[in-house]
């Protein structure tokens, strides 16, 4: 599902990613690890399109971003369920609202966009809160509503950047058992961060970065392992 | 199609939250925009009255062609009216013109001198010089008089005219340019949340630019009718007293040398409108990073 090939990535001369190679499997579950730096949220850009690689080409599904033109993008990103550290939710609009938001800009119609969000609400167990304004919810309600947005498109691809970053332990591993629970039902998910206990929590694929460089691609892994 | 058109009504209530979040800064720009509409259209309305003025007095320049006498008037005067800068020809043939003199002058009785004599009003009084010398290489026509100075002179206002209302519109233009750039540059940075949300979960350009676009329009559009209704106000109760006063000043002032309050409005709306949309276009494009 997710593909990089010899991808490099180098700003103004200075290299963040190294010959990348990489390939994750529709509905796997993976953690992308590594310390501030080490590359991680530049792979994430790449992946929905918000840089293009110095050399190296991306994929998604088959297809080559870096043969997508302006226009194309938003196709792409219709494919992808992106999960924020800082959720990026409209404080003046509802919970409900907030979900529906981009299908309402589809133009999806309302009967169809009540019911997704609905059923996306379901999943992230906050459907009693449809009416609720971010402010009004703790930070894991705030996540657990960004990763509804996330897949009320039913996108085959989830990205999450630092999904944790922002909330406490328990919370945290609340919040990725969730997007494990969504992997399940098929959908790839790539979840960047450095939240160490998380990682060995959970013992899931763990691809780890360091300078740049892809320093280990291990199958039921933990942090320090692969870090060291 | 249906769904096209739920995009369309979503991208206008867009607009209008645009309009919404803008609050006061709307007013502030509807009303410089509106002010310099109204200026514009005052310009536009002075500026092509005297051009109406100065082509109307232009119209009635004329020149004479003094013709031989072994030519038939009416003959040269249809081979000169068939000129593409001829708007009319009038004969004055040599009898009436004698009648007419011996009559002003009370002169002796003695043989006709005069010859017989064509009046020639220009289309443009532009091509006075041109005109002149056509005539002048018929053979038909002995000598031709035309009043060469007073055709340059109109010429020169009205090319002055001219420029002068380009000018100002150019200035006037780039000024609510401005104005509304940064205008949408707020409300894009206050919005900016949004933009970000719908970019990264793949809504099209289209949405995203658009009620900003739209906003710039509605701006142009309202200020257009605030100015209209300004001019309509001058219109009604100042230019009535003002045109008294210069008819009695200047009595031989042409008549009927107002251009259209109608087409002005017009105009204004279209000026309003596109640099209100052409405004919000630039600078979406230009902060807008998608």
């Amino acid at each position: 599902m997710i593909r990089l090939q010899n991808v490099n990535k180098n700003y103004g001369g200075r290299p963040a990613l190294v010959n990348i190679n990489l390939h994750i499997a529709l509905g796997e579950f993976a953690f992308l690890v590594g310390p501030s730096g080490a590359g991680k949220s530049t792979l994430m850009r790449l992946l929905y399109r918000e840089e293009t690689p110095t050399n190296g080409n991306v994929f998604i599904g088959g297809v080559n971003l870096n043969r997508l033109h302006a226009g194309q993008i938003p196709l792409l990103r219709r494919r992808l369920g992106i999960i924020f550290q800082d959720f990026k939710l409209l404080p003046s609009q509802t919970v409900f609202n907030n979900v529906a938001y981009v299908l309402r800009a589809l133009g999806v119609d309302e009967k169809e966009v009540a019911k997704r969000v609905n059923s996306a609400l379901a999943v992230v167990n906050l459907e009693h809160k449809f009416d609720a304004y971010p402010t009004e919810l703790s930070g894991g309600e705030q996540q657990r509503v960004g990763i509804a947005r996330a897949i009320v498109n039913g996108p085959p691809v989830l990205l999450a950047d630092e999904p944790t970053g922002n909330l406490d332990p328990a919370t945290s591993l609340e919040i990725v058992q969730l997007l494990e629970r969504i992997s399940q039902r098929g959908t790839t998910v790539l979840i960047s961060t450095h939240d160490q206990p998380i990682v060995n929590a959970m013992r899931r694929r763990v691809i780890a970065l360091k300078n740049g460089e892809l320093v280990a691609d291990v199958d039921n892994g933990i942090y320090e392992l692969e870090m060291s | 199609m249906m769904r096209t058109l739920r995009i369309i009504r979503r991208v206008f209530i867009e607009t209008f939250l645009g309009l919404k979040a803008s609050g006061w800064s709307n007013w502030l720009v509807v009303s410089i925009l509106a002010v310099a509409l109204t200026i514009f259209g005052g310009v536009l309305q002075m500026t092509m009255s005297l051009k109406n003025l100065v082509n109307a007095w232009g119209s009635q320049i004329e020149m004479s062609a003094y013709l031989k006498d072994s030519y038939d008037p009416k003959k040269v005067a249809n081979e000169i009216s068939q000129l593409p800068e001829v708007r009319q020809v009038e004969i004055v043939p040599k009898d009436v013109a004698w009648r007419d003199m011996q009559h002003t002058f009370k002169i002796a009785v003695i043989n006709n001198p005069l010859p017989n004599t064509l009046h020639v009003k220009l289309a443009d009084p532009e091509q006075v010089e041109l005109l002149a010398t056509k005539l002048k290489l018929l053979p038909s026509v002995e000598t031709v008089r035309s009043p060469l100075k007073i055709a340059k002179k109109i010429t020169e206002v009205r090319h002055f005219l001219e420029i002068a209302g380009f000018f100002i519109t150019a200035v006037l233009t780039t000024a609510t340019l401005t104005v509304i750039g940064n205008t949408i540059n707020l409300v894009i940075k206050a919005r900016h949340r949004e933009i970000e949300i719908l970019s990264l979960m793949g809504v099209g350009h289209f949405y995203i630019k658009c009620p900003f676009v739209f906003q710039g329009a509605a701006y142009g559009a309202i200020a257009a009718l605030l100015a209209t209704l300004v001019l309509l106000g001058i219109h009604l109760y100042v230019d009535p007293y003002v045109k008294d006063q210069i008819l009695s000043l200047v009595p031989f002032m042409p008549q009927n040398l107002e251009f259209s309050l109608l087409q002005t409005a017009g105009l204004m709306c279209a000026l309003g409108v596109a640099v209100g949309a052409g405004g919000s276009l630039w600078t979406s494009g230009r902060f807008i990073k998608l």
